[in-house]
């Protein structure tokens, strides 16, 4: 649209512009070009002027030959064929240079002279022969040279000057042999004669006027098709953008009708006083009205006629001043049948270029069996959680009895099924507890009880109080470089659980006799605590889920090592809950390292406590 | 810390299961006189009755939950000195942190450890005035 409008403007532009080339060519053309235009004029009647004069002479030569002027006439063909073979020349030069308009001036010139010459020839002529001859030969000279001079208009009319001198050369040294010749007649004649040249240079004059201005005609005419067709083309090339962007226009159109159309979710399109101007079929059966029942009616009002809403007239009115999209907003609505549901919106205010409110589009899905669904997993969870717990706390509470001595000593078969049974009744509790953490964590329940805690203290009360559960696979856990003596402020068992798991990851995937690494490094005002493996590494297909519920890389070897495939989601949970991060890299030569950090409390009160 | 060393305990649950690993424990590996009461709505006369230095309530029981109980304990003059230590599967942070300030001596989690709890028990008492 804007580069449509650019383009009207730039158009508009140009054809003012085109007016005024045309008025400028009317006015005054480019004199170069209308001078070599009546140069180009002058030179193809040469062929003309070279021709015609040298018939008449040819004529004339005939009529005075059988006198006693034989060898004036053969004499006086001299000059004719010197100037008719110069014009030859100068024509042949004029069509044969690749760009005479370029040097119109000089060719002007040389045609004058040539021209001048031509006169000098036959007015000379005209005087030699005059007196010499018989009354008619005489009248003959003068109608011939009174012709030779008049034609002359027709030939120069492009240059009156040439004409002009041209004439003049023929008609002086006639006019002076008749005023000299001592006869009455002959001398109103000459007096008769300057008075016809001025006429003639007159008509020449105005002719070459009647020539220019065609000239200029013909150029304004040729400049205005000129632009007339560059303007057609631009012309036709705009409509054609059109079409096109008028076809690509309407295929989005069409694309986004069918978008509303078929999308599952409700669209409305409203005013900004949230009345409805359209709505799709999702529309229609979300809430059961036809599109016709709630066109042109306000949304809160028919849909949202409780105050129990968070989406009410006073929340649009702050909404539509915002002219700022919003999302996830949760509302009870009423169905047509009266029932009441819970629907999300989203709005998206349209805005012009003005920064005006143009209409604004809702989406919105009924959420309500979502929610109940959600509800339900909740109670549940927590349900479950509890029934299981109970029965538990009986089964490992007599196994581990059982496995203690205090009852007596067990054969040695019995003891060892029965310390299968209360592992693997362990298990089952860890992952209802897991279970019971990332639901509270899911459900925002989870409160934490951060207190000051010296972070390299409990790192190495971890590494002690997980020593026995290394040693069940055979694996060490030891401090690798010196401690970062830092505090932070965290809830102490949260990160404890943490470290126990990161640890116990750490031994279940170390070779036997290994040993599982715990170091510290300071990153810009936070502590990371890195613990590092020399276990398999992380498989590259598991890698973007490591940290995602029940992720284990390979099923059977969660069977083998036991978890639930809880624990990192978990501690990525409880890690970001108290401001820190958590990831993992692969560790030179081999293995991994995960790692968490957190910020570092100000130090002062550390070093004043200690 | 009392002078004596902690030796009987009343407890009120009313899984018969926990009942009998508790009283295991208590009496095998704590070496401790154990009196157990499986209804709420009868434990006070019973704890009465039986003279214990600390009293143990589970949390959720039928007829009367482990806190009412524990309050009305703490209205009764008979009762109202004894420390009182939870067992339970289900308090939030919050709720145990107000009945501790309520008066509780301490709680502890299910499932315990058998073979831990009278030491757990133990510390609790040393930490009594």
């Amino acid at each position: 649209m804007t580069d449509a409008s650019t383009a009207t403007q730039h158009t508009a532009s140009r054809e003012s512009g085109i007016a005024d080339d045309i008025v400028a060519a009317l006015d005054a053309g480019d004199p170069r070009q209308l001078l070599a235009d009546r140069v180009e004029q002058l030179y193809r009647q040469l062929p003309l002027a070279l021709a015609a004069p040298f018939l008449i002479a040819v004529i004339a030569s005939f009529e005075l030959w059988d006198q006693r002027a034989k060898e004036l006439v053969m004499l006086w063909w001299i000059p004719v064929f010197v100037v008719s073979a110069s014009m030859t020349a100068l024509y042949w030069a004029y069509r044969r240079s690749p760009d005479p308009s370029a040097n119109a001036t000089q060719w002007l010139r040389w045609l004058g002279i040539a021209a001048l010459a031509s006169g000098v020839n036959w007015g000379v002529a005209g005087a030699v022969f005059f007196p010499s001859h018989t009354d008619e030969q005489q009248v003959f000279l003068a109608f011939l040279l009174a012709g030779m001079a008049s034609a002359g208009i027709p030939v120069y009319a492009a240059s009156w000057p040439i004409f002009a001198l041209y004439s003049a050369a023929i008609l002086l040294p006639f006019t002076y042999v008749l005023a000299s010749f001592g006869n009455r007649l002959f001398a109103e004649i000459a007096i008769l004669i300057p008075v016809f040249y001025m006429m003639n240079v007159a008509v020449a004059y105005r002719l070459n006027q009647v020539f220019q201005s065609g000239y200029r005609l013909r150029h304004a005419y040729g400049k205005l098709t000129e632009e007339h067709t560059a303007l057609n083309e631009r012309l036709e090339q705009q409509l054609a953008d059109l079409t096109d962007a008028h076809r690509e226009v309407a295929a989005s159109g069409r694309k986004l009708a069918l978008f509303a159309e078929r999308a599952p979710i409700a669209v409305f399109e409203m005013d900004g006083n949230a009345t409805i101007l359209e709505m799709n079929p999702a529309a229609e059966n979300i809430f059961g009205y036809p599109a016709a029942e709630l066109t042109g009616r306000s949304l809160i009002r028919m849909l949202m006629p409780s105050d129990r809403g968070v989406l009410d007239r006073k929340w649009w009115e702050v909404f539509v001043a915002s002219l700022q999209p919003a999302s996830h907003v949760r509302t009870q609505c009423v169905r047509r049948d009266g029932l009441e549901i819970t629907c999300e919106f989203s709005l998206t205010p349209l805005v012009n270029e003005e920064g005006d409110l143009i209409s604004v589009i809702a989406q919105c899905r009924d959420v309500t069996q979502e929610l109940e669904a959600e509800r339900l997993k909740k109670e549940f969870t927590s349900t479950l959680s509890h029934e299981l717990r109970t029965p538990l706390t009986s089964i490992i509470g007599s196994l581990q009895l059982l496995n203690s001595g205090v009852m007596g000593d067990l054969d040695k078969d019995m003891a060892e099924l029965t310390s299968v049974a209360e592992r693997n009744a362990q298990r089952l509790l860890d992952m209802i507890n897991d279970i019971l953490d990332i639901e509270k964590i899911e459900s925002g329940k989870f409160t934490l009880n951060p207190e000051t805690v010296a972070l390299d203290e409990l790192v190495r009360e971890s590494l002690v109080l997980n020593r026995a559960f290394g040693e069940r696979f055979g694996v060490r856990f030891q401090a690798l470089g010196e401690p970062v003596k830092v505090s932070v402020h965290v809830d102490r068992k949260r990160v404890l659980q943490v470290l126990t798991n990161l640890l116990s990851n750490g031994a279940k995937f170390s070779p036997e006799g290994g040993a599982v690494e715990v170091g510290m490094v300071r990153v810009d005002g936070r502590v990371r605590v890195e613990v590092h493996d020399r276990g398999p590494g992380i498989p590259d297909s598991f890698r973007g889920r490591i940290f995602s519920r029940f992720a284990q890389a390979d099923s059977a070897l969660t069977r083998q090592k036991g978890g639930t495939g809880l624990g990192l989601a978990i501690c990525k949970r409880l890690i970001e809950l108290m401001e820190g991060s958590i990831g993992f890299t692969d560790r030179e030569g081999g293995g991994s390292t995960f790692y968490f950090e957190l910020p570092i409390q100000a130090e002062a009160r550390r070093s004043q406590a200690a | 810390m009392p002078s004596t060393p902690l030796n009987r305990i009343c407890y009120v649950e009313d899984d018969e299961d926990i009942q009998r690993i508790v009283r295991m424990s208590l009496e095998r590996v704590g070496k401790m006189t154990v009196e157990v009461v499986s209804d709420p709505l009868k434990a006070i006369e019973a704890i009465v009755a039986f003279g214990p230095e600390l009293v143990m309530l589970d949390w959720m029981m039928p007829g009367m939950d482990g806190p009412t109980l524990f309050r009305k304990m703490r209205e009764d003059e008979r009762t109202r000195a004894l420390p009182v230590v939870f067992i339970t599967a289900k308090a939030s942070t919050g709720e145990l942190n107000e009945l501790l300030a309520l008066g509780a001596a301490g709680a502890i989690s299910k499932p315990f450890s058998p073979k831990d709890l009278p030491v757990q028990l133990r510390e609790i008492w040393a930490k009594l005035p």
